[in-house]
């Protein structure tokens, strides 16, 4: 919260694309906003607007300690951290789904024979969210990357992870066994911002609401 | 070696920030003084049946537990409402009421920790035990505005509620418990997303729908109430809305409706509020520094029952937006060869109200002139 600047906590990677668009229908600056910027800041005066970008794992922390007062990011990752924010708009884009997948032999598997299997994850709050509420008792296993290789290499049985189109998951010779939850891009806002800056906030979540409505996006 | 660790959450306080708290202190204990509270000390813990009786049992998992030796579960005290509360009704049923209390205390609750959350923290708050009615409300609430202004803070603002709006169109929704727990937490985390789906698979009628989806996003001045279409259905959410009018006039009469703004979302988290609710701001910091309102029935929880209506505010986060603290006052740093003449000066400069320092080493001018030159904000008076 700096000042009387509105600060945005844009995902860098895959989600900037149509973040920018979204910014654009929505009547925000985008001046010299592109995706190969090197920049972490970008700043508009006469608007009193200011993105930051982060990784998108780490734009529900800007926003809740108040660094940032918004931020557009996936849900995969607001249900992964459970920050203390406000989630204001399905922005609808950047679509993805939590699944649990595994070797082909593990189809049609009943879900109490899930029961005390090793899972690899980058969502281990998920994961032990999901098992748990199933009443399964599971080994979650974290790591940070190429979750596929897990069970491959006989580190897991399954994995929980996100898939978009479900191709990695084919080269990768695993398949999709339950879906836990679909996930897309969310406004998320600080808590204090919201009423603190809520004259200019609230038009921009109204705004952003139709937009989707319309399918304009 | 554990020996130079503290617990996680927990933490050391260094002569500067200990002076900004208690500078907090100071003034919110003279305002609370001079609107005729009284302090209590309630103990450090408590058993766990009292604080649950009060908080919910929602409360639990954030408890700092231990067992006495026969047998009783004990809880570190989460928060200070329910103290007071059993202890008035345990002392302070045959005193003529309205009773006037403040407490200042340290809080236990075990949750993740990070800027501006601490496993243990400090609140300092009040509590007008016996008052019924709009005014009672207001009062708490200047008294907030007020605080919050003594200390020396700007820009801030109340946000005010009234929980019975929320909770009569609830409990005319006929919908299950589980759903109404949901569709609370719901509201109260302002999760836009998910609340419209799920009003969206409830089988409850539009106005009520539309009432329902608009609370989180309703903030700003009176006018807002006027948005909530159910509102002339229901006899018991009029009423409400009634109360809350008539607290915001009150406020005004008050003096101090600058900083209050209306704000449909505002539940708070404890089970425990029946009436009024509000939640105070500072633009300068991500979360909220005080937070109070009515609670009609918590005294009846521990057999008195009896209106009440308070606030608490946290201690370090009202710090953390305080960046200039009061200016110091001069110290004196006193040396030199006799001890008799050092001491002379020190009462002397004491006697006159100055902060003074003695040095107790003879050590010589040059080395005092060094040490005055670490310090700051002091003056070295030697001796010859």
């Amino acid at each position: 919260m700096q000042g009387n600047y509105l600060t945005i906590a844009l995902s860098k990677g895959t989600l900037l694309e149509p973040t920018i668009e979204l910014l654009q229908g929505t009547g925000l600056p985008t001046r010299g906003l592109v995706p190969e910027s090197r920049n972490m800041v970008f700043s508009y005066e006469p608007e009193q607007i200011k993105y930051i970008m982060c990784r998108p794992t780490d734009v529900p922390t800007y926003v809740e300690q108040g660094a940032a007062d918004l931020g557009i990011v996936g849900k995969d990752v607001v249900v992964e951290q459970r920050k203390d924010i406000f989630e204001l708009v399905d922005l609808k884009f950047g679509y993805c789904r939590f699944v649990v997948a595994g070797p082909a032999h593990f189809q049609d598997i009943a879900l109490k024979d899930l029961n005390y299997k090793r899972i690899a994850t980058k969502f281990p709050a998920v994961a032990e969210q999901f098992f748990r509420s199933k009443g399964l008792q599971v080994e979650i296993i974290t790591l940070h990357g190429n979750i596929e290789l897990a069970p491959i290499m006989g580190l897991s049985d399954l994995i929980v992870d996100i898939v978009s189109t479900g191709r990695t998951l084919k080269e990768n010779n695993l398949v999709e066994i339950i879906k836990i939850m679909d996930s897309t891009t969310r406004l998320i806002c600080n808590r204090v911002s919201y009423r603190t800056k809520y004259d200019v906030i609230q038009p921009l979540v109204e705004k952003m609401q139709q937009n989707e409505k319309g399918g304009g996006m | 070696m554990r020996n130079r660790e503290i617990p996680k959450g927990l933490r050391d306080l260094l002569p500067d920030e200990v002076k900004i708290k208690r500078n907090i202190e100071k003034q919110a204990v003279s305002l609370f003084a001079k609107y005729g509270y009284e302090e209590v000390i309630t103990p450090t813990f408590e058993y766990l049946e009292v604080v649950e009786s009060g908080a919910g049992s929602n409360i639990r998992e954030e408890l700092f537990l231990f067992m006495d030796r026969e047998g009783g579960i004990l809880s570190l005290r989460p928060e200070m409402t329910v103290s007071i509360a059993r202890l008035a009704a345990t002392h302070l049923q045959d005193e003529p009421l309205p009773q006037r209390l403040y407490y200042m205390g340290n809080v236990f609750r075990h949750v993740q920790p990070q800027k501006a959350r601490y496993r243990e923290f400090w609140q300092l708050g009040i509590e007008l035990l016996g008052a019924q009615g709009p005014v009672a409300d207001a009062e708490v609430i200047t008294i907030a505005v007020k605080t919050l202004d003594a200390i020396g803070l700007q820009d801030f603002k109340i946000s005010l509620n009234h929980i019975g709006i929320f909770n009569s169109i609830l409990e005319e929704s006929n919908l299950h418990h589980e759903d109404k727990v949901r569709m609370r937490q719901l509201v109260e985390s302002k999760d836009l997303v998910e609340l419209s789906r799920v009003l969206e698979s409830l089988a409850i009628d539009d106005p009520m729908k539309e009432t329902i989806a608009s609370l989180p996003v309703l903030h700003g001045d009176l006018a807002i109430i006027k948005k909530l279409p159910y509102l002339e259905k229901s006899p018991k959410a009029s009423e409400a809305v009634t109360e809350l009018l008539r607290i915001y006039e009150a406020l005004n009469t008050f003096g101090v409706i600058d900083h209050i703004v209306m704000d449909m979302g505002v539940l708070r988290g404890l089970d425990y509020y029946t009436g009024i609710v509000f939640e105070g701001y500072s633009p300068d910091l991500g979360y909220g520094l005080l937070g109070g309102g009515r609670y009609d029935n918590l005294m009846g929880q521990f057999g008195f029952s009896c209106p009440a209506t308070g606030f608490a505010m946290g201690l370090e986060r009202a710090a953390l937006v305080l960046k200039n603290k009061e200016a110091e006052a001069k110290r004196y740093l006193v040396g030199g060869t006799s001890l008799e003449a050092i001491i002379n000066k020190c009462d002397e400069l004491r006697a006159a109200g100055c902060i003074v320092e003695m040095d107790t080493r003879f050590s010589s001018r040059e080395e005092l002139e060094k040490l005055r030159d670490k310090k700051q904000n002091t003056v070295l008076i030697y001796i010859e």
